[in-house]
Order: C-alpha cells, then structure tokens, then sequence
C-alpha cells in the first residue's frame, strides 16, 4: 500500500469518546476515517458497505467480541487490514491476541497515525 | 422408671446360705455312703442325690446374689426337702423312717410353688395357689393318712396305728391321682402363660416348661405302675432333667450379672458414635437380651420411631417386656425396651440407661456441631466467591471507568500536540507533553490496580496465560508446567492465581532465587499449584500476612496449603484445592467482558 494514498478507516467501538477522539486523531495523521460502528454487527454491515482499507476494531464490544469480528471479516469477502485495539494492555489477553488473524493491536493510549502507518505498511 | 431402694448385701454375711450348703452336702453324702449293707448306690440313687444337690446349691446361689428375689430361697427349699425326706427315710430308726417318709413328697409342693412363681418368686394367681396347695394336701395330710395304714418291709413306721394295706392301696391311689391332676393344672397353667409371653420371656420359661412337663410324666408312671414298682430308665430320665432345671434357672437368673461387666465395655463402644444398629446390638450385648429395642422420641409424629423412623408401639404391661425411658428436661428422648426379668436388676439398667443417654447425647451434639460447621464451611465459601465476583466487578468498574477517561484524555493530548504544529511556543509544547506523560503514567497505575484486584487474563485465558504474564513481570528465570486448556470455577481459578502472585511476589522481594518453578497439575477433583524456588528460604505463613490471607482463601475452598522453607534451602508452597475441570480455554464464555 502505498503510503502517500489516504487510507481509510472504519471505527468498530461502543465508546463514542474514544471514536471522537480517534477519528480527529487519525484524520489530523491524514487517513480519511470513513465510517463509525458502534457494535460488532453494524461495523460487519459497514465494511461490507464501505469497504475500508483498515479496520480499527476494538475487543470488548457490546453484542459480540472484537475477535468474534475479525475471525468474521478474515472468512467473508475481500478481508480488511484488521487492527484490534482495546484499553487494556496486550498481556491482558495472552493467546487469544496471539493466534487471532488480524494485522495487529494498538493499546487505545497508544494509538497514532504513526502507530497504525506502521502496523499497515510493514513488510 | 423409678429404680427400687438397693438391698444391702453385706449384712448376715453368707452364714446361713452356707449352712445350708453344707446341709445338703452332708444329706447328699449320708444318702450314697450311708448304707453300706445295701451294696453301691444305683444309678437312680446317684441322680438323686444330684437332683437335690442341684436345687440346693443354684437355690442357695441365687439367694445369696439375689437376696430380692425369692426364686432362691424357694429352689433351695426344693432341693433340702428333697434330700432330708430321702436321706432320713434311709436311716433306720423308726423317728427318722417314719418323718423321713412323710416328708417325702413335700419336696413337690416347693417344686411347683418354685415354677408357678419363676421368675419373681412370688405366688400371683389364685388358680397357681390352688394347684401349689393340692400338692401340699397330697404330701402332708394325706400322706399322713397313709402312713396310719401304711406297714413297710422294714417295720420301722412309727405312725402306723391302724395297719391296713387296702386302706393305704386307697389312699395311695387317691393320692396319685390327685398328683396327676395337679401336675396335669400345672402345666396347663404354664403353657398358658408361655403362649401368652413374647419370645425372650418364652425362651426363659423353657427349664420350667420342663420341669412342670417332669413332674407330669412322673405322676404318670406313679398312675401307670402299680404301687412299688417303678421304670428305672424313666425315673433316670426325669432325674437328669431336674439336674438341669435349677442350673438353667441360675443362668437366666444370673445373666444380667454377667452382663453388668460388660456395661463398662458399652459405654467404651458408645463413646466411638456407633450407627444406630451398632448402638442397639451393643445395648443388647451389655444387657444380655437379644431382643432389646431402641426408639427415639420423634417431636414431629410425638412418638416413639425406631432409627428407621418406624413408629415403635410400647410395650403394655405383662407382655414380658419393660420399657425404660429416658428423658432430658421433663421430655422423652428416647427408650430401651427390654426383657422384664432386666427389672430384677434396675441398678444395671439404669447404668445402661445412662450410657445410651450420653450416645444420644453425643449424637445430637455431633449432629449440632456438624450443621454448624457445614454452614460455616458453605457461608465462608460463598464470602469468599461473593468477594472474588466483587473484586471482577471492581476491575470491570475501573476499567469501563476511569480507564476509558484516561484513555481519552491521552488521546486528546496527543491531538493536541499533533494540531499545535511544529512552530508553536516550546512552553506551551512541553506543558502538553508533560500533561500526556502523566496521563500515561496514570493509566499505567490504574492498570497495574486493576490486575492487582483482579486479572482480567485470567478470565479471558485461564491460569496458565494469567501466570504467564505474571511471569513476565517478574524477575529471573520462571519456568510454567501447566496444561494451557484447563479451566475451572472462577474462585479456584482466582486462589490458585493469588497463591502463585503471592509467592512470586515473596520471591521477588525476599528470596534473591535463580530459579523458580510454577507447576499446576489436576488429578482425581483436586487441582495442586506448586511454586518451588532455589533461594533463601525462611518463610513462615504464620507471621506473614501474605501467606496468612492465602492460608485463609485456599481453607475456604476446603484446601489445603502447605509451606516448606527451611533457612537457606528453598521455598516450595504447596496449595491443594478441591476443582472440577470446567471449560477449555479453546472455547472461552465472552460473559462479562467490556472495554
């Protein structure tokens, strides 16, 4: 992907304070944020709609986990880049962040454009 | 029941009993050496003199044991009337023939007095008072007539005035038939009582069934051989059987001595909360009566039920069978019912009575104690998950909290910087980025909080990823031997996780270890956490209040907890915690998980 192209990017997370702040977060990094979900179910509907680059997913939603998701958006369709994030740390969720399909996890405090541009573009 | 006075045993010390032991073992010996002209005493006479000797001694026995009962001095009575009569008609002096000979048969009027009135010694009925006094018409007055016609080979009948051998054939002949009908009223008297009586009383009676049914066929071979001829081997029969009479009637008499030594051996057994059946057999054994029951009073039916919780009807009186009750307060708790004759020995039911009171007792304090200590057990287990789901609750609380608001707060601060641009007032820049260090630094302890209070890996992974992570925080080399699939209850799961966090954190603080091993293993219902280190050692559960909390979390999940850590050589705590398996860490419950 071709780091000068905007990206876009798709919220999944039931917390409309982090999805404020993330969309202003990653629109002043220059992704175009597309779309908000609040639950697993309507962020599934959105990317089949939308169709977004990336997915920033968050674990804990309300209807279904954020794994549940990504295991859903890895099988059906053109898969999304899936970047989980939570404000718990990694460690919090051993094997099941490890052996998830997804691009990888940003904790929420952690989160950047710079963070997400390196996950994307990695080799 | 009321215990009657206790007779005292010391007075009159055994000076008559034993004259009278010495009494009939001098008739006894007078009857087999005193003739020697007659050649050696045939087996009958043997018998005789044994039949006697045996009233005699068990008679004399029993009184002297049993001053109360009269039983005694009865069968005593029996057996020196049976040898006097015999032994002075063998001494041939016209007064001691003549007496010897009168008396001869009074012997039986004792017998049946001695059988109609076993096991009290007393007469009751009047019908019983009526055969005892044919049998006293028969061989006083009667007798006394007979002898006035009466002429015996020997001359020596001082009262035959009126020698008439017709006369005394009559007189005979009413005589043996009147015996007869006695005997036959006897035993109808006692068959009737022994049909009526309940099955240890029957088999008590047998000696005297037999005796009454010896007497009969005696008078019956008087009735069928004509005067002065007699059938040795029927004679010989009967005899024996009157041997065996007195000595069965001391043992059933002395039973309940025999039995007063094993009371102690009862109370022994008592004291080790037998079962219900056990309880009764022991009662039964110590009191020598098979057929002994034991019935408790049941509040709810108010009535006597048996340990299956059958209702026990009471015995009524004369069925053979007493019945002791034993009260506590004024209220009946429970009853032995037993043989009647026990009656005779109150002191030794009572002492009985007393033993089955403390069993009684001991198993109603045991059962108290018991659904104390269960609901103690159950009320500390559900304190103890009622504060492990508080303690999840918690952390979900600050985690969907003040987590979420930190979370926000370092991500405006970053957009903030990100907006301020690259030529903004350098204070303003620093202000910013000191603002988003300590909101880091802020959320980074509320973390560290929140896994203190509960970690959410551990609901989300299970044990083996919770200790892993625990693990990687602390320091040296720490090696995990637990199956990364197992889960259990969430209390286990949240003791076993404390007990490892516990001493890692001991280790980490105290121990300078090289090494450190945490091994969880599940077998057989009990899931065993191991955390072995090759430090210092020196720990004591009892003065530190770490290990002291563990020790109190592992017991309310009925475990155990073990610490061996000898100075210099060591720590290796052991927690053994009651666990089903339950899920697979494959297939996690989602339940209760949030942002």
């Amino acid at each position: 992907m071709d780091d000068r192209a905007m990206i876009t990017v798709l919220i999944i997370d039931d917390n409309v304070g982090f999805r404020v702040q993330a969309r202003a977060l990653l629109a002043a990094a220059g992704f175009s944020v597309i779309g908000e979900a609040r639950d697993g179910s309507s962020g599934l509907e959105a990317v089949r709609t939308l169709r977004p680059d990336v997915v920033l997913l968050d674990i804990g939603l309300p209807d279904v986990e954020g794994f549940e998701v990504a295991r859903q958006l890895a099988v059906t369709g053109p898969p999304p880049l899936v970047v989980l994030t939570s404000s718990r740390e990694a460690s919090e969720y051993g094997p099941r962040l490890t052996n998830s399909r997804v691009l990888g996890f940003i904790p929420k405090d952690e989160l950047s454009g710079a963070a997400i541009r390196a996950l994307v573009l990695r080799p | 029941m009321s215990t009657t006075a206790s007779v005292p045993r010391t007075t009159n010390f055994a000076a008559i009993p034993i004259l009278l032991l010495i009494s009939a073992g001098a008739l006894g010996l007078g009857m087999l050496a005193g003739r020697p002209q007659q050649g050696a005493p045939t087996l009958g006479m043997v018998l005789q003199v044994f039949v006697g000797w045996s009233f005699a001694a068990c008679g004399i026995f029993i009184w002297a044991r049993r001053r109360a009962n009269r039983l005694g001095p009865l069968m005593a009575t029996v057996g020196m009337l049976w040898l006097l009569g015999r032994a002075m008609a063998l001494i041939p002096l016209p007064v001691t023939f003549t007496a010897g000979s009168w008396l001869s048969d009074l012997w039986a009027a004792a017998f049946a007095a001695f059988l109609l009135s076993f096991p009290t010694g007393r007469l009751i009925f009047r019908a019983d008072l009526a055969i005892v006094g044919i049998f006293l018409f028969v061989s006083v007055p009667l007798e006394f007539v007979w002898m006035l016609f009466w002429v015996p080979g020997n001359g020596l009948n001082a009262l035959a005035i009126v020698p008439d051998v017709a006369a005394a054939h009559v007189v005979d002949t009413l005589q043996r038939i009147l015996i007869s009908l006695a005997a036959v009223l006897l035993v109808a008297s006692l068959g009737r009582r022994w049909l009526r009586s309940s099955g240890p009383v029957r088999r008590q009676m047998a000696p005297v069934l037999v005796g009454a049914i010896a007497i009969l066929l005696q008078s019956a071979s008087w009735i069928y051989f004509s005067s002065g001829t007699t059938f040795d081997p029927l004679d010989d029969l009967i005899f024996v059987a009157q041997i065996a009479i007195p000595i069965s009637i001391l043992g059933v008499i002395l039973r309940t001595r025999m039995a007063r030594a094993r009371v102690a051996d009862l109370v022994v057994e008592l004291g080790e909360t037998p079962t219900p059946a056990r309880l009764r057999e022991a009662l039964a054994n110590a009191l020598g009566d098979p057929s002994l029951q034991v019935a408790y009073w049941s509040r709810v039916l108010d009535r006597f039920v048996d340990a299956a919780g059958q209702i026990v009807e009471l015995p009524v009186d004369g069925a053979g069978q007493a019945v002791t009750v034993l009260e506590r307060n004024g209220a009946p708790e429970a009853a032995i019912i037993h043989d009647a004759v026990l009656l005779e020995e109150p002191g030794l039911v009572a002492s009985v009575a007393g033993a089955l009171w403390l069993a009684v007792e001991n198993e109603r304090l045991a059962a108290e104690v018991e659904e104390q200590l269960t609901e103690v057990r159950a009320s500390r287990a559900r304190i103890v998950a009622a504060g492990d789901a508080e303690r999840r609750r918690l952390e979900r609380d600050l985690h969907d909290g003040a987590q979420q608001r930190l979370v926000a707060l370092t991500l405006a601060l970053r957009l903030a910087q990100t907006r301020l641009g690259d030529d903004a007032d350098p204070a303003v820049k620093l202000s910013l980025e000191q603002a988003s260090q300590e909101a880091k630094a802020a959320l980074s302890e509320l973390r560290q909080l929140a896994r203190g209070i509960h970690p959410q890996i551990l609901t989300e992974a299970g044990l083996h990823a919770a200790i892993e992570s625990l693990a990687v925080r602390t320091p040296g080399d720490v090696s995990i031997d637990i199956d990364p699939m197992a889960r259990f209850d969430p209390t286990v799961e949240a003791i076993a996780y404390f007990v490892v966090s516990e001493a890692l954190a001991n280790i980490a603080k105290y121990a300078e270890a090289c090494a450190v091993q945490v091994r969880a293993t599940w077998q057989e219902g009990v899931l065993t956490v191991e955390v072995t280190d090759d430090g210092r050692g020196g720990a004591d559960p009892q003065t530190g209040t770490g290990l002291r909390g563990l020790l109190d979390r592992v017991s309310a999940a009925d475990g155990t907890l073990e610490v061996v850590s000898p100075p210099g050589g060591g720590t290796r705590i052991v927690a053994r915690i009651p666990a089903a398996r339950a899920t697979r860490a494959a297939d996690p419950t989602p339940a209760g998980l949030a942002t």
